[in-house]
């Protein structure tokens, strides 16, 4: 189920927390029994067949966490503790490799080796990459001893709740459990389920009302890129920028917003990233809990930036690759990565020579590294994205005028409408210039009549755009 | 760890009526809004059009056809992709008695036509259906559909009304339902629900429409039409609509080859699809002859139809008079195959494409000199 469909915003949210607080005015584990509930009614909506699986991950990952207290409590031997850790470790990353990698890696291994192996068509499963890295974090803030949970119902709502189970934030154990705890959580509080309800609406309009009438655009542009002038291509990237940062961070504001009506506070995920001056300070402003995990569990164990300036370089591009490959099994995310990767170690070393660029300067550049970046991210291959930054550079020459180029962008089919087109792209760009992103004005809201009148608008609005009505596409019978 | 409550009581109470207000307005316009097209329905999912004049807009067969066959009073159907369209419901009615509707929609999947077949029953009690089958709907898996058809509403072909929000709360469908208050014809539509789908005059037909811009020596080059197996065309057939037939025996079935031009069967031998395709047809009589409610008529052999160019758009679509006979030849039984017969039938289509063929065949078809 998504957060931007009817069944969610209609049925499933008001009747979860319906049951939740009406439940936990009877008992409190009967409000996280009916939200766990919810969760995986949530998560089997999209397929029933992948419950066992999550229920499977978190049964698994709550019994190797046990072990680990047990071991810790018994003071048991360090080698054994960490052996204990590697197999839960080691079970979830292949649990990932199975279901998000196998195809990828004989496709790799079949053009290495010329065997004609057959490629396993493996169905990835929502929210996969998601709960494995939570638990992941949680085994090893168990190991650490700075995380331990003895009831399975609370370890099961730590993991499957539903407003960051398919596309976080990836959350820590420490930061939800209290809240989970709280009693004074299971009752209804207005000023929560306001400041969610807010939230809730600010993202419903970043994704409904910017980001997917977008999508078209980037389509049309990254679908056909050897025809693209140089001007069509650049706006492409440019739409696709915009989409992508409304589409999560919408997404995400979302899933705050619910969390927030359960009187939850779920980690920020985005602090207006594309007003970052350096690559560095993007990482810190965008995906964050991606940023803290991978900086964690993956950069700080590999050494981090102990250790001299090569070993550092090293460890930010393994963790940089390994984080392109997290978003997709492609080689395309792996350059992704790699750029970014490359581009921190780069600015690491700008840093030392102690020259500072003008900020003015400093973002455009950053901005304009970012938007290439995506290229890679949303081509389909390798070869697209390289027709796509050979389009921009006007290797595909002058094509139709300017004008006709731009107007077969912004409106490629007859469902695309130029004006909404323009409009999202314009109105993106004036949100991203605004001062206030959505965690600021969540955090200094007050339920003021304009503001309702503006919630009121931007749910009804929103809401009324989910339902498309696309005809037949062929004119030509 | 508890959120901070926002200052007190009175802050809370405050919240709370914030809460109710903004809440009550969008849950009261959204109400308002799905009442608003519940009323004029220009779908026609809740009610035939009574209050404002049908709109039957253009390519919308997918949204607006289970409106018909929930609504509608009729107990034929004629089931079919787009050479069906121009089959008028009173034409059917004369030919086969009883009163019809049309429910074709263009590039139809096999797996579209059961769900539009099962939406059907589901809401009549049906005495014909005639199904006019095309052998690209049989094309990929069983549940394949064409991109170009669009996205398929779903949640107008039951008879769940928590499912029908898509259709309700749709800016889209609020506009049109708008449109049709004010008598805004800025869209595109027909108003007559005896010939829904109708475009037979609208287009022209002739040997030089037929004609502009195919490549005769490839003539898919024009209708880029996907390749199909045997066993993807059975699968799809035992998935799809064996079950529709058996599942109602009170129902009399009747399954039309249409009349393709014979370009058509050129394409297929240029593309070495005649032998499946024949075969398909092998097939399904030998599956219809263990029914006695289903009775198919083969048409594509009928040369005064087939080689005539003149009477077709492209070399699939033919002129509405087609569509009358076919339906009358459907409800006549005539030109009826069995799995005895249906290899004689085969011979001799084989032999006209085998004609057609040659470049002196192919010429005659081409100038219209094999017109009757």
């Amino acid at each position: 189920m998504l957060f931007n469909s009817y069944e969610y915003l209609i049925y499933f949210l008001p009747l979860s927390l319906a049951a939740f607080f009406l439940l936990g005015r009877v008992r409190a584990s009967f409000a996280v029994g009916a939200l766990v509930a919810a969760s995986l009614f949530f998560y089997g909506w999209w397929n029933p067949r992948y419950l066992p699986l999550i229920l499977g991950s978190i049964g698994f990952n709550f019994a190797v966490g046990a072990l680990l207290r047990r071991a810790q409590a018994s003071g048991g031997h360090e080698a054994w503790r960490g052996a204990l850790l590697a197999f839960g470790v080691g079970a979830n990353l292949a649990l990932l490799a199975l279901f998000k990698y196998a195809d990828f890696a004989v496709a790799n291994a079949r053009a290495i080796t010329g065997l004609p192996l057959a490629l396993p068509h493996i169905v990835l499963p929502l929210g996969i990459s998601f709960f494995t890295f939570t638990q992941i974090a949680y085994l090893v803030d168990v190991h650490r001893g700075r995380a331990k949970e003895p009831s399975l119902l609370n370890y099961a709502l730590f993991v499957s709740f539903f407003p960051h189970l398919l596309a976080g934030p990836i959350i820590h154990h420490s930061e939800m459990m209290p809240q989970f705890a709280s009693r004074s959580n299971k009752r209804p509080q207005p000023s929560q389920l306001a400041a969610g309800l807010f939230l809730l609406a600010i993202g419903m309009v970043k994704k409904v009302c910017i980001a997917d009438p977008l999508a078209p655009v980037v389509a049309a542009g990254f679908d056909h890129p050897q025809s693209l002038s140089a001007l069509a291509a650049w706006l492409a990237v440019l739409a696709y920028t915009l989409e992508i940062y409304f589409d999560f961070s919408g997404y995400t504001d979302m899933a705050l917003g619910a969390a927030r009506m359960f009187n939850i506070r779920l980690p920020v995920n985005f602090d207006s990233p594309y007003r970052s001056t350096g690559i560095r300070e993007f990482w810190r402003r965008w995906h964050m809990t991606l940023s803290r995990f991978l900086r964690e569990y993956l950069y700080i164990p590999l050494g981090g930036n102990r250790g001299g300036r090569m070993r550092t370089a090293r460890n930010v591009l393994v963790t940089f690759l390994l984080g392109g490959l997290w978003h997709g099994a492609a080689w395309t995310f792996v350059v992704w990565g790699a750029l970014h990767g490359i581009a921190l170690v780069v600015e690491r070393a700008w840093e030392r020579t102690g020259m500072r660029l003008p900020r003015a300067l400093a973002w455009g550049v950053t901005f304009l590294f970012v938007m290439i970046a995506w290229v890679f991210f949303r081509a389909s291959s390798l070869a697209a994205a390289g027709a796509m930054l050979a389009a921009m550079l006007g290797r595909n020459g002058g094509g139709e005028p300017w004008r006709d180029a731009l107007a077969h962008l912004l409106a490629p089919d007859a469902q695309t409408s130029l004006a909404v087109s323009v409009a999202a792209l314009a109105v993106g760009l004036a949100v991203l210039a605004l001062q206030r992103n959505s965690n600021a004005l969540v955090e200094s809201f007050r339920p003021t009549w304009p503001r309702g009148a503006a919630v009121a608008v931007g749910l009804v609005w929103s809401v009324l755009q989910l339902g498309k009505v696309t005809p037949f596409l062929y004119f030509n019978f | 760890m508890e959120l901070p409550a926002s200052s007190g009581p009175n802050a809370e109470r405050g919240s709370a009526r914030w809460l109710a207000a903004v809440l009550a307005c969008v849950v009261a316009t959204l109400v308002a809004a799905g009442a608003f097209v519940v009323w004029v329905d220009p779908f026609q999912q809740y009610h035939l059009a009574s209050r404002f004049a049908p709109r039957f807009y253009f390519l919308h067969h997918r949204y607006i056809n289970p409106g018909l066959a929930r609504n509608q009073s009729y107990d034929t159907v004629v089931s079919g992709s787009s050479i069906m369209e121009n089959t008028r419901n009173d034409v059917v009615a004369k030919a086969c008695g009883g009163s019809a509707v049309n429910l074709s929609m263009p590039a139809m999947s096999a797996s579209e036509q059961r769900l539009m077949l099962e939406t059907a029953f589901a809401f009549r009690r049906l005495k014909r259906v005639i199904a006019v089958l095309d052998f690209n709907e049989f094309a990929g898996g069983i549940d394949e559909r064409q991109d170009v058809a669009g996205p398929l509403p779903r949640y107008l072909y039951d008879r769940d009304p928590f499912d029908d929000l898509p259709y309700l709360l749709s800016w889209d469908v609020l506009l049109k339902s708008w449109r049709i208050v004010r008598g805004d014809t800025s869209e595109r539509f027909t108003s007559d629900p005896n010939a829904a789908w109708y475009w037979g005059n609208v287009v022209r037909f002739g040997r030089a429409q037929v004609l502009r811009g195919l490549d005769l020596e490839h003539l898919n080059a024009r209708y880029k039409q996907p390749q199909r197996t045997l066993e993807g065309m059975r699968a799809s057939f035992d998935h799809n609509l064996l079950p529709i037939m058996k599942a109602h025996p009170e129902t009399e079935f009747d399954v039309v080859w249409p009349p393709y031009s014979i370009l058509v069967w050129l394409d297929f031998a240029q593309r070495d699809q005649l032998d499946v395709t024949f075969a398909f047809k092998r097939y399904v009589a030998e599956a219809a002859a263990a029914l006695p409610n289903v009775h198919i008529t083969d048409l594509q052999g009928e040369r005064t139809i087939t080689h005539d160019l003149d009477r077709y758009d492209d070399i699939y679509h033919f002129d509405p008079a087609v569509n009358e006979w076919i339906v009358d030849a459907a409800c006549q039984r005539r030109d009826r195959v069995d799995a005895d017969n249906v290899v004689a039938f085969e011979r001799e289509l084989r032999d006209q494409i085998a004609a057609v063929r040659t470049p002196a065949g192919l010429r005659t078809v081409i100038d219209g000199r094999s017109s009757p």
